[in-house]
């Protein structure tokens, strides 16, 4: 009964929001708010990057492993200290949360993932991931970018929890909306003068040019700006979320999907993880932060019921360098473990082998098996059901950790 | 010269212009007013920091000296460094606000774009920067070798790990793909075997060429169909034998200076000029001369880059940022910071600057720096930042730009003037017909606000 009058509430709301518009909204608007509702199915994506570059071998630690021991002479977990998962690889003690996980079948951990030639610029690899471009090859549009320009229509299909968007996100002439908070969102669109100028606006004469563009932006970023909180503004998580930036991107992420918000994919970066110097403490916090974090959020959707249909792809644009330098830390290396949650996996727990320490690349890192295009493929495949090569531009082989 | 041409002139040869400067120009011929524009540029006006705090580096045996630093005393050096780049920045948006040549610092950011490149070290980034300025009107041959023997690119694009033996690609590749032939004009194999001609390209430590001669590859290698010892040199000058060359750098100047959609018409009568002699001046003075230049689907159909953006409104109404980072703030929000492109393809441009954030921001950009308007919107972390520092943006919530505006200055240009007038100075794209309606209804209060109200319609966005 609460069920009902709270969807009934949801519905009407959104019903009147686009009532009111209706008076000063162009066709093409009208056009867009309707489509991803419906056409798209109810799947959500969040991507979650752990920028800076994770050192994935003391997060997932192969602790039967004596190169690594010796590789690593003051950084290394110790054996004693670490949550072990199969009789070689374990969970660095800060990542418990995260075992609860993984004890419930929500977590896929993909070994050895990355792409040939690997880059170890934080921007430059930053931008390779983004993009799914080949590592000698420049795209000026994001993956998710061309996915909401090929599928969602409108900026909202995908929210970036920033205040400004990064490549990702953008498409040609399409791009999805940076907020962290939609009501300032909300009310930077809102500002008197701005009103007055959308308000007199009708699309009739509005033309493929420059100018035509630019107020059709304008339009779009108003109205989805509108939708966005006060869609979200219908459901506060009751959920207690760790006090720290990174919680609070996360507890913004589950109201977005707990009030049913039309987005497909949602994007937020944690920031830290260049651990060139004193890594220990500092990756142990991080580490720690995260995982915490990810409970809550997963609990905070399951108790929704939107954790079925929602799928948590982790990642760093580089792993690090198996040997530590000088100031116990280590330097940018390349292949790097992904994790995966959700409800629907196929292959829970570790999808592949562990890293072969034995067989590095030139620079003495880690060799990738698995493509990270691969991933992306799978997911565009199989979880939002769109055709992935038009996405990515060229087909890559599929993975089964999805259903 | 009417006007309306005039302004477009100046928006796309420059920064655009004030009132008193278009009329006194008014009466002047096309002919007399580009002529100008040419005659100004003529004299060389590097740009230079004070960075005598360094001479100690280029005074002594570098081998010694770093080698006797310890890792502190090398990152505390590093960080001075880069904080001189970001003055850098400061010197060169100020200088775009009031040049000796308007057309030679517009040529300066334009072949930013083109020649892309990044470097922490100051006095190398300066000198590129300048070497940019030097030959941004010159002739293109001499330009290419000159940013080959960059040390800023040389670093940049991994030119001094490229030795005999070992080549590494990265500089051949960025050479042809994004500097002088476009990507598809040349095979894998063009790639490798001039790759081994730039082997061994190095710098003294006072920034001047020198070849590594037991690292250079003096062995015969055969590049677009042509046999023989090859030096760098000898692979620029076949390169530009392309036709393709002068073509590719031509479309980046028509989409530039002219139009964001290529007429292929005009850019065949372009490349034909261009590839007689590769003279960047006789390309630009055809092209300012030209009477198409002038015709009205050129005129106001261009997305400013941010810096234009930035710059133009200051070169209205005068304004001195009294927190300087906040001057990198707006760049960074906009999508644009100088010395700090995001990858060697550089700025895509035109309608790539704008997304739903940044066209926002760019609309209220003229309340934040002319009329104390607050943001409450954070700049992204950088990768290098801590978990802590990373968020620690979010200190300065409700963000005020804090800026000395020279109103007095704008008076009296403008004070006499009529809205009318003010709004044909200030804005060149024709004006979509519901913001007409809406800017006829104004009630203007005084040509400041109706300024700043004029600054933030879409249109002022074009050029």
């Amino acid at each position: 009964m609460l069920i009902n009058l709270f969807m009934e509430r949801r519905h009407f709301l959104k019903q009147s929001t686009l009532a009111s518009c209706l008076f000063f909204v162009p066709d093409f608007v009208k056009a867009f708010e309707s489509v991803t509702k419906d056409a798209l199915g109810y799947k959500k994506l969040v991507i979650i990057q752990l920028s800076g570059g994770n050192d994935g071998l003391n997060t997932v630690i192969p602790f039967k492993n004596d190169v690594y021991y010796k590789n690593r002479p003051s950084i290394s977990i110790p054996e004693s200290t670490i949550i072990k998962l199969t009789d070689e690889l374990g969970f660095n003690e800060n990542l418990r949360p995260l075992k609860n996980l993984y004890d419930k079948g929500y977590l896929s951990i993909i070994n050895n993932v990355g792409y040939p030639n690997p880059d170890r610029s934080h921007f430059r690899s930053t931008d390779i991931w983004q993009t799914a471009s080949n590592s000698n090859e420049y795209l000026d549009t994001g993956w998710l970018g061309r996915y909401i320009e090929a599928y969602g229509k409108t900026p909202y299909s995908g929210i970036e929890l920033d205040d400004s968007l990064s490549l990702v996100m953008k498409g040609k002439t399409m791009n999805g909306i940076a907020t962290k908070n939609p009501k300032v969102l909300y009310s930077n669109m809102q500002t008197p003068y701005f009103k007055k100028v959308l308000e007199q606006q009708t699309d009739a004469h509005l033309s493929e040019h420059n100018l035509g563009y630019l107020y059709k932006t304008m339009i779009e970023a108003k109205s989805s700006a509108k939708y966005i909180y006060e869609t979200s503004n219908t459901y506060s998580s009751k959920q207690e979320y760790p006090n720290n930036p990174f919680g609070k991107q996360l507890k913004t992420t589950a109201e977005f999907i707990n009030s049913h918000l039309s987005s497909k994919v949602y994007y937020v970066s944690m920031g830290g993880f260049d651990t060139h110097a004193n890594q220990e403490n500092r990756q142990k916090r991080l580490l720690n932060t995260y995982s915490e974090s990810m409970e809550v959020f997963v609990k905070d959707l399951e108790q929704n019921d939107t954790f079925k249909d929602t799928l948590i792809l982790t990642f760093s644009e580089f792993g690090r360098r198996l040997k530590q330098n000088a100031a116990a830390g280590t330097d940018h290396g390349a292949a790097n473990n992904v994790f995966i949650i959700g409800k629907h996996l196929n292959k829970q727990g570790f999808y592949n082998e562990a890293p072969d320490l034995l067989n590095l690349d030139d620079n003495r890192d880690i060799k990738h098996t698995i493509d990270f295009r691969s991933i992306y493929a799978t997911i565009l495949d199989k979880w939002l059901k769109v055709n992935d090569e038009r996405i990515l531009n060229k087909s890559f082989s599929k993975l089964n950790f999805i259903v | 010269m009417n006007q309306r041409h005039i302004q477009h002139l100046y928006l796309r040869a420059g920064f655009g212009l004030g009132y008193n400067q278009l009329k006194d120009l008014i009466y002047k011929s096309k002919h007399e007013i580009v002529s100008n524009l040419f005659l100004e540029a003529e004299t060389f006006q590097p740009l230079e920091l004070d960075l005598s705090e360094f001479d100690y580096i280029l005074n002594s045996d570098s081998m010694k000296l770093f080698m006797g630093m310890d890792r502190m005393k090398l990152q505390a050096l590093n960080k001075k460094s880069r904080k001189k780049v970001v003055e850098l920045n400061y010197a060169w948006i100020n200088r775009m606000k009031n040049p000796k040549s308007t057309l030679n610092e517009k040529m300066t950011l334009f072949w930013a774009n083109v020649f892309v490149c990044k470097d922490n070290t100051i006095w190398h980034i300066q000198e590129y920067n300048n070497t940019l300025r030097k030959h941004a009107l010159g002739n293109f041959r001499d330009f290419v070798k000159a940013i080959a023997k960059a040390p800023s690119m040389s670093k940049y694009l991994n030119n001094r790990q490229n030795i005999k033996g070992s080549p590494n690609e990265n500089f051949a590749r960025e050479l042809m793909e994004l500097f002088t032939l476009g990507v598809g004009n040349y095979t894998e194999q063009d790639i490798k075997e001039s790759a081994r001609a730039f082997t061994g390209w190095s710098f003294k430590k006072d920034g001047t060429f020198f070849l590594r001669r037991n690292k250079h590859d003096f062995g015969e290698k055969t590049f677009f169909g042509e046999t023989g010892n090859f030096d760098g040199d000898d692979i620029i000058d076949i390169i530009l034998e392309q036709r393709q060359c002068a073509k590719f750098i031509c479309s980046k100047i028509y989409t530039y200076f002219v139009n964001p959609v290529i007429n292929e018409a005009k850019l065949e009568e372009l490349t034909t000029i261009f590839y007689k002699d590769y003279d960047i001046k006789n390309l630009m003075q055809h092209i300012l001369n030209s009477d198409w230049f002038y015709d009205e689907e050129n005129i106001g159909v261009k997305i400013k880059s941010p810096i234009e953006l930035l710059v133009g409104i200051q070169k209205t109404v005068p304004v001195k940022f009294l927190v300087k980072k906040q001057l990198l703030y707006l760049q960074k929000m906009m999508g644009q910071i100088l010395l700090d492109p995001p990858n060697v393809a550089g700025w895509k441009g035109d309608k790539s600057w704008i997304d739903s954030n940044t066209l926002m921001f760019r609309l209220k950009l003229p309340s934040l720096i002319l009329n104390d308007a607050v943001i409450n919107l954070e700049e992204k972390g950088t990768f290098k930042d801590t978990f802590e520092d990373y968020y620690n943006k979010e200190k300065n919530r409700r963000r005020f730009i804090k800026t000395e505006k020279s109103w007095d200055v704008f008076n009296k240009e403008y004070e006499k003037i009529t809205p009318e007038e003010l709004k044909k100075i200030l804005v060149i794209s024709t004006i979509d017909l519901d913001t007409s309606a809406m800017l006829y209804n104004l009630k203007i209060e005084n040509n400041k606000d109706f300024c700043i109200q004029l600054m933030s319609i879409p249109e002022y966005q074009l050029c």
